[in-house]
């Protein structure tokens, strides 16, 4: 115990001692703060109002509503809210409709900071548009989903406000009709209310998932070329006479694997440290307190954090067994890269089953998941996030993945000590089967 | 005799295509220096891996101290410096010794102390703080060497242990060595070096293609090699002795090394012929001597005149 304990702790200190650790740990946290401020400070620029040039020739004086409709959109709310469209009124008739639009549409597209004359977008109502609902826009963001919609939701507004009006609806009586729903939603678990909306739970152990996804892929593979570059080193022929090569081995997953773990509970304890000063932060950078609120991670329960913590640790500890355990198999890491590719696509697997869960998180794919120690990391943060997971499937699918990560380094044991000297020489799976068995 | 450290029974070990070790047998008694000479490719480090359980053998069994357990069980008590020294080169030379002393059981700070002493007697300690792939080939063997003594292990197993060494360091290192056995504790050591071993091994066993040739003390391998044996050093005209060294009535064989020689008299042939003939052919002698035969001498007549104990090439993962 003692000897692993003596691997573990060499493994640990001699890689976050290096400059390499240093440099990419505080790197990370700089790119994170400029991730979150940059397109806060560009989109603070970018939310200007849209010059909309509003031709009118449906003869009913549709023109004037649509307007006013789009004069009164605004972005967010309450006091910081500011007008999403500037609308002007270009009155014609069915002679000179085209004759207006294409003069509008050859200035369309240079409203950015090209004064008066440029507009974004065109909006043409004709003389069916009325009746039938059917009216052009023409512009250069048609290309935006969000952008189009809600023009659309604006112009129905109106036209629906018109049509009320014509049958001799109040108008007072049509503006309250047309208040939109507004749906908040929260999780239940257990018959209480825990205070987060379904979404950002979802977003939380989606967030978690790609976390670990990442991690595996980047930290995980350290383990592989560790054990390849010490087979190589040839100072194993020391160790494998003083250590068992379970000792060796899970001394190695576990040193390499804290040293991953360490940078990482840096790098998150950032980020929540940006989150909860987000607003301070935000002062910092001469934004309002509007900008600030794009910086809000969603609180977190802490059970769910005991739970994610839990099953990222094992998660990522159990890949890098495996991938020592491959590189136990290889000599050199080109070799290894062609069996990283299994683990890879299982990674894959279980990241992807996230999204299979959504809709059922209780089910039979998702239970059986929970207790296969690859894909667990990834399914039972999901699950529990979503519904109540029964407390004993927590406990089996986490001791499954304890004795799962045991058994893998056992294996790579088993492998290694009998391909430790075989250099040069790849194994067939023959003779990997009876190393093992040996 | 008390139990001997070593004890290789029968042992044979087959690589593809060759035999590395063949129905090899020898006992390693408890203290004193224990050499194991061969030419290159002769099996000794596989024979060493064998004993330090890095290989396991086709056939045969390994005893350590009479203990049934393996050399991993029994790591506490053995030191061992392979042939091919490996070493983390990106890590400090202390942290590094501390932690070949911790894979050997001592406690931290124990072993801290320890590797401190051993940097200052072997005159590395102002290269503590730096980094292995800093230090010289030699130093680092040194280091190494160090690494294997740390836990003061009663059996110490050294796979050429002097290659490589200028002759200070080997010096040194000898000094060490001869040391260790004199307070009882017991060195095994290959080499193919043949003066180093003779002057230095109490036993020696000399093997070659996996078999063993000779074993026994020193002074009973000589004794069994038989035959007199003349030592000579030539001053002038050394070409004078060329025709009477040749001659088989006188000479059984020869070690020639130009400007000196080793030789086997012929069985029945007298040495004061042969000194007579060098004379009286005008061959300026600077030594004459009636010797023991050295070991290399044994070595070159037990492994050299056999044509197939021609050294092999060495073969990665089964040299030596």
């Amino acid at each position: 115990m003692n000897k692993t304990f003596a691997v573990i702790r060499r493994e640990y200190v001699e890689r976050v001692r290096t400059r390499a650790f240093l440099i990419s740990t505080l790197l990370l946290p700089v790119f994170m703060l400029a991730m979150a401020v940059l397109p806060v400070l560009l989109m603070s620029g970018g939310d200007h109002g849209s010059r909309v040039a509003v031709v009118d020739a449906s003869g009913s004086g549709l023109g004037q509503p649509v307007v006013a409709a789009l004069d009164a959109a605004t972005f967010d709310d309450g006091k910081a809210a500011r007008p999403r469209y500037e609308a002007t009124l270009f009155p014609a008739d069915a002679a000179s409709l085209g004759q207006v639009r294409d003069g509008l549409i050859a200035k369309a597209g240079f409203a950015k900071g090209k004064g008066q004359d440029g507009w974004d977008g065109v909006l043409v109502l004709d003389a069916d548009t009325l009746a039938s609902g059917k009216l052009h826009y023409y512009g250069d963001n048609v290309s935006s989903p969000d952008g189009m919609n809600r023009l659309q939701r604006e112009v129905s507004k109106a036209l629906a406000g018109v049509r009320l009006a014509h049958a001799g609806v109040d108008q007072a009586l049509v503006t309250k009709a047309m208040a939109p729903a507004d749906m908040d939603t929260a999780k239940v678990t257990d018959g209480k209310l825990t205070g987060q909306s379904g979404e950002a739970s979802f977003a939380l152990a989606y967030g978690m998932g790609f976390l670990l996804y990442i991690a595996i892929i980047t930290y995980g593979s350290r383990t592989l070329v560790s054990v390849i570059e010490e087979k190589n080193s040839r100072i194993m022929e020391v160790l494998t006479s003083s250590l068992t090569p379970f000792q060796m081995l899970m001394g190695k997953v576990l040193g390499v694997g804290l040293a991953g773990l360490t940078q990482m509970g840096i790098w998150v304890g950032t980020a929540f440290v940006l989150g909860s000063q987000g607003p301070h932060l935000a002062g910092a950078f001469g934004m309002g307190a509007d900008a600030a609120g794009k910086f809000v991670i969603p609180s977190m329960p802490p059970a769910l954090l005991v739970v994610f913590l839990l099953y990222f640790t094992l998660g990522f500890l159990i890949y890098g067994s495996l991938y020592a355990a491959i590189g136990a198999m290889c000599n050199t890491i080109q070799e290894a890269q062609q069996y990283a590719v299994f683990v890879t696509m299982s990674i894959l697997v279980g990241f992807m089953s996230m999204f299979g869960l959504i809709n059922d998180p209780a089910g039979t794919l998702g239970t059986t998941m929970s207790f296969i120690p690859l894909f667990a990391p990834f399914t039972m943060p999901v699950r529990w996030s979503m519904t109540a997971v029964p407390p004993m499937q927590l406990a089996l699918s986490l001791g499954l993945m304890v004795v799962g990560l045991l058994a893998c380094v056992w294996l790579a044991g088993r492998i290694y000590r009998t391909g430790i000297l075989m250099y040069g020489k790849k194994p067939t799976w023959g003779e990997l089967w009876r190393w093992i068995r040996a | 005799m008390s139990t001997p450290s070593v004890s290789v029974e029968s042992v044979t070990k087959r690589f593809a295509g060759h035999t590395a070790v063949s129905d090899l047998s020898l006992q390693v008694p408890s203290g004193g220096i224990y050499g194991l000479l061969g030419p290159n490719g002769a099996g000794k480090s596989t024979t060493i891996r064998l004993i330090m359980s890095i290989l396991q053998p086709d056939e045969g069994r390994i005893a350590l101290f009479g203990d049934g357990r393996n050399s991993r069980d029994l790591s506490a008590r053995i030191g061992y410096l392979p042939e091919e020294r490996g070493l983390y080169k990106k890590m400090k030379v202390l942290d590094h010794l501390v932690f070949l002393g911790e894979v050997k059981g001592i406690a931290r700070n124990d072993a801290r102390q320890r590797a401190q002493a051993w940097l200052e007697r072997l005159e590395i300690a102002g290269w503590a703080q730096k980094k292995v792939e800093d230090l010289s080939k030699g130093m680092q063997q040194k280091v190494q060497f160090a690494g294997s003594l740390l836990h003061e292990p009663e059996l110490v197993i050294l796979d050429e242990p002097f290659s490589g060494l200028d002759p200070i360091n080997a010096q040194a290192m000898k000094d060490i060595v001869v040391e260790i056995a004199a307070g009882g504790r017991t060195v095994l050591f290959s080499t193919h070096v043949m003066e180093q071993a003779e002057r230095m091994c109490d036993r020696v066993a000399i093997i070659a293609r996996g078999k063993l040739v000779v074993n026994g003390t020193v002074a009973q391998v000589k004794a069994d090699f038989g035959g007199r044996h003349v030592a000579l050093g030539f001053a002038h005209d050394r070409h004078q002795a060329d025709a009477i060294l040749a001659d088989p009535r006188l000479v059984a064989r020869l070690d020639d090394y130009g400007a000196s020689a080793e030789l086997k008299m012929a069985d029945g042939a007298d040495p004061g012929q042969l000194l007579a003939a060098l004379v009286g052919a005008g061959v300026g002698l600077r030594r004459f001597e009636v010797v023991e035969p050295s070991l290399h001498a044994i070595f070159v007549a037990k492994v050299g005149a056999d044509p197939d104990a021609t050294p092999l090439p060495a073969v990665a993962g089964a040299s030596a």
